[in-house]
């Protein structure tokens, strides 16, 4: 009787322990924290790979091309986007290295004439109007001593794609349909509330709504 | 050591503590609330890439050259042609809806027909092809044509095919380009189409004629205008605009004459008189000095209200300019004296600066001319109808008789007498639903079609549209389908398409249609002679003898962002229209303050004008651009037919145009009008 008395009294000292009483606590904020921080921001994205692997790296550090060399402003000012099959086939008609990647690119696309469903990174949502002119190094290069790799990365409007050598998988957000990738509107802010960019703006029209909302 | 409720309790909190430590709840609220805006829809962009085909509008009467813009094959919008002598790189309001028009819920989407309680029936093409060839077979009391297309080949496929039926019924709609054609063709022994070099005039007065706004090739006109008058230079050439209403045309001229409506012919006397005075001559004119010498300054300043000040002005600006050019039209563009048409040209005869161009010629063979089409008088040609003269067919191909003739002659109720009527139209107009049978014409954008040598254009010239976007409703080209339906019935018109028409009509207008398919527009400096060309002075004197002041005179006004008879008022120009023109449902009546006291109304108030042939209602706008004893009332309203964005505002004007015979040269004519106002 005596004995059960003393294991009652140890016990009742032990659920009284506040590190042991807390653990649950603390398994429930680490579970949440590593939920929060690693699972979700993961599977919140779908990943579609891109249907055919495309280095930047190769283009831009062995062959020396820019950005605009296939991303390129029209003559009437509006911006390219991708390069047709076509125009990549000035180059690429037949095989150069033979890569793996190079080899499937003529084969599945430039002899086949197809073109390529090339997955954009970011588009802009359509209530908003972007210009890839008004953000050119011809505007942008005045002041900022950059490269047109450095710009278009510059303020992560884009993802920096000049050094990538296997082209990441596009992330599409399972509940609004945008890519990881779209900038939001503080992003867009970052630079258009800068005083010294009202030169290049307009003054501070370059923050009213109109400037991107048509 | 078990796990109790209370440690549970203690892990959800846990949980519920740290996810607020993590991104979950921020970020699916900020990508709730962007998903809220994101229902499937909104209309979203395509992207692609932008593409400039050059091509003319055939919606809008001045046939501006225009690039369509399309975005990876789909329209996007007009704008102006850098490389087109129609456009110089400008659009007029209506070739700027071209595109929004492709997707009007007024388009004709299939063949209708009517039934016999009145409403319609969709039948297929074939149906319909086989209700016209009984028609037409058993048409043994004639075939009629009424076209709205000036300017296009159609013509000759229409005109050719009543031939063949024994009729040269083929009308034009009324026009600025028919009082010319009948005046030089048939009264002055010319032969071609009186030409007018804005691109050079260092002169031009414009009397009654809208230049810079609705006559002629507008685009192309104040292309001109804008190249002799250089922004922050002195300007090369001067502009005087003699009229009523303050239009377009008077706000861009230097000086503006007031001048009462359809006194064109003695405002052009006037200065034909001063001109022969200070010496100017020409050959034809016998007999035309002796009328002009009646018509005295201070005798125009009766007839015409024009000052005896401006009318010497004017006449000494003409005699001292290098390229002077007189350009005569009526208010409204249509209606406009014969009579006025031969004084203009005689201004031009005497100030040297006359000149014609050719018609172009016909390619399909029994086809009629252009010119002898615009000699045709379709006001009395359908106020015929009521008076046993019906043809048994009446075709109608992109026009709207029924909304847009001359009020007085009850044009619906004349169209009553004809026993089948065939509709040729892309948008289900007044007069499409006044016919028996409705055929979708493809839109401008969508078929193959011509412009030949405008009406006012300086040159000739040839210009061609492409079919630039699939067509997107069940029309057929209507050349093609009656090319077909014509070799059917034993009139083979000897083209196997209309493409074959327009290849023909290119070789003879002198132009290599492989250029031209591609948008080049074929410009040629052939001239028609003018030899021989004479001015029957009595004819003149007869017709400016009946100009009379009336106490109150209608201006019509036509603008092209109103719309045409034909295709309604585009979506896209509402919001141009001015709170001053339009009020919900009523037009405005502009009168000056002088005059609206005089009968005793005032700004805002609704009122009845009528005249012998109808009545319109308005609201009162007080507007000091009008002259005294003038109601100025904009065209193309009160629309009773197409869709929501046309249908129903305001009233139609045309129900005013009462049809006189001019005397001396027999024209119709409906300027001028008298017309009284009321408060309703």
């Amino acid at each position: 009787m005596e004995a059960h008395k003393q294991s009652q009294v140890k016990a009742e000292a032990g659920s009284r322990n506040p590190i042991v009483g807390a653990l649950p606590f603390f398994f429930g904020l680490a579970l949440s924290l590593a939920m929060g921080w690693w699972v979700f921001p993961d599977s919140l994205f779908s990943k579609e790979p891109q249907p055919i692997n495309f280095s930047h790296k190769v283009h831009i550090e062995n062959v020396g091309m820019e950005c605009s060399s296939c991303h390129y402003f029209r003559e009437d000012g509006s911006f390219n986007g991708f390069p047709t099959t076509q125009e990549c086939a000035e180059c690429h008609m037949e095989a150069m290295d033979w890569s793996k990647d190079e080899v499937a690119f003529v084969r599945d696309y430039v002899e086949l004439d197809r073109e390529v469903d090339w997955k954009v990174y970011q588009y802009q949502p359509d209530n908003v109007f972007f210009t890839h002119a008004a953000h050119s190094m011809d505007n942008c290069g005045m002041c900022h001593d950059i490269t047109e790799a450095e710009l278009c990365s510059y303020g992560g409007c884009h993802p920096n794609m000049a050094e990538t050598d296997k082209a990441p998988p596009v992330k599409t957000n399972r509940i609004t349909g945008y890519s990881k990738d779209t900038m939001k509107m503080w992003q867009c802010e970052k630079c258009h509330t800068l005083p010294e960019h009202y030169e290049m703006t307009g003054s501070a029209k370059g923050q009213a709504c109109f400037s991107c909302h048509k | 050591m078990g796990i109790d409720r209370r440690d549970v309790i203690k892990f959800i909190v846990g949980g519920a503590v740290g996810s607020t430590l993590t991104p979950i709840p921020w970020k699916l609220t900020d990508d709730i609330s962007i998903w809220t805006q994101n229902w499937p829809w909104i209309p979203t962009n395509i992207g692609g890439k932008n593409e400039y085909t050059p091509t003319v509008s055939k919606l809008c009467p001045s046939n501006s050259g225009m690039l369509l813009r399309t975005v990876s094959g789909r329209p996007v919008r007009p704008q102006g042609d850098p490389d087109s002598p129609l456009s110089g790189g400008k659009i007029s309001s209506l070739a700027a809806a071209e595109a929004q028009m492709l997707y009007s819920p007024s388009r004709v989407r299939r063949p209708l027909r009517k039934t016999s309680d009145g409403t319609y029936k969709a039948v297929s093409w074939a149906e319909a092809e086989a209700i016209l060839s009984e028609k037409l077979g058993n048409a043994t009391g004639g075939v009629g044509v009424i076209s709205g297309d000036e300017n296009g080949s159609m013509n000759e496929v229409l005109s050719a095919l009543a031939a063949g039926f024994g009729s040269d019924d083929c009308h034009f709609m009324p026009g600025s380009a028919q009082a010319e054609a009948v005046a030089y063709n048939q009264l002055m022994g010319g032969e071609g189409q009186p030409a007018y070099d804005f691109e050079k005039a260092d002169y031009v007065l414009a009397i009654g004629a809208d230049v810079l706004e609705s006559w002629g090739p507008v685009v192309a006109t104040r292309r001109a205008y804008a190249d002799m008058r250089p922004h922050g230079e002195d300007p090369k050439s001067t502009w005087v605009y003699a009229g009523a209403f303050q239009t377009n045309t008077a706000a861009g001229a230097d000086r503006f004459v007031a001048m009462r409506p359809g006194a064109q012919v003695a405002l052009a006397l006037g200065v034909a008189n001063l001109l022969i005075k200070e010496g100017a001559s020409a050959t034809g004119l016998s007999g035309f000095a002796s009328l002009a010498a009646q018509y005295t300054p201070e005798k125009v300043a009766e007839v015409a209200g024009v000052s005896p000040d401006a009318l010497q002005e004017i006449a000494k600006g003409l005699a001292s300019a290098q390229k002077p050019l007189v350009v005569v039209g009526a208010e409204g563009n249509e209606g406009g004296s014969t009579a006025a048409a031969i004084a203009g040209i005689a201004c031009n005869m005497l100030l040297g600066s006359f000149k014609a161009v050719p018609y172009p010629r016909t390619v399909v063979q029994g086809a009629m001319g252009r010119g002898d089409m615009l000699a045709k008088d379709v006001a009395s040609y359908v106020a015929g109808f009521k008076g046993g003269k019906a043809p048994e067919v009446l075709i109608t191909y992109q026009a709207n008789p029924v909304y847009a003739l001359p009020g007085s002659i009850k044009t619906k109720e004349a169209f009553e007498n004809v026993s089948f009527k065939v509709c040729f139209t892309t948008y289900l107009s007044e007069t499409a639903l006044a016919s028996d049978l409705i055929l979708p014409v493809p839109h401008s954008l969508e078929m193959v079609d011509d412009v030949a040598t405008p009406y006012g254009y300086g040159k000739a010239l040839y210009a061609v549209a492409r079919p630039l976007v699939p067509t997107l409703v069940d029309a057929k080209h209507p050349g093609d389908f009656l090319l077909g339906l014509g070799a059917k019935l034993g009139k083979d018109l000897g083209f196997a398409s209309y493409q074959k028409v327009l290849e023909a009509k290119a070789r003879a207008m002198g132009a290599n249609w492989a250029d031209v398919s591609r948008g080049t527009v074929y410009v040629s400096d052939s001239q028609a002679s003018t030899y021989g060309v004479r001015v029957d002075a009595d004819a003149v004197a007869k017709a400016a003898a009946v100009v009379e002041v009336a106490d109150l005179t209608l201006c019509p006004v036509m603008k092209l962002n109103f719309g045409t008879a034909n295709c309604g008022i585009p979506p896209f120009n509402l919001n141009t229209i001015r709170g001053d023109e339009l009020d919900s449902d009523y037009l405005y009546a502009h009168l000056n303050a002088s005059t609206a006291k005089s009968k005793g109304v005032a700004q805002g108030d609704v009122v009845r004008i009528s005249s012998a042939a109808g009545t319109v209602m308005a609201k009162v706008n007080i507007f000091e651009g009008v002259m005294d004893g003038v109601v100025a009332i904009p065209k193309n309203f009160g629309h009773t037919a197409f869709d929501e964005f046309t249908r129903g505002k305001g009233d139609n004007v045309s129900a005013l145009f009462a049809v006189a015979s001019e005397p001396g040269t027999q024209a119709s004519v409906w300027t001028g009008q008298a017309v009284e106002l009321k408060r309703a």
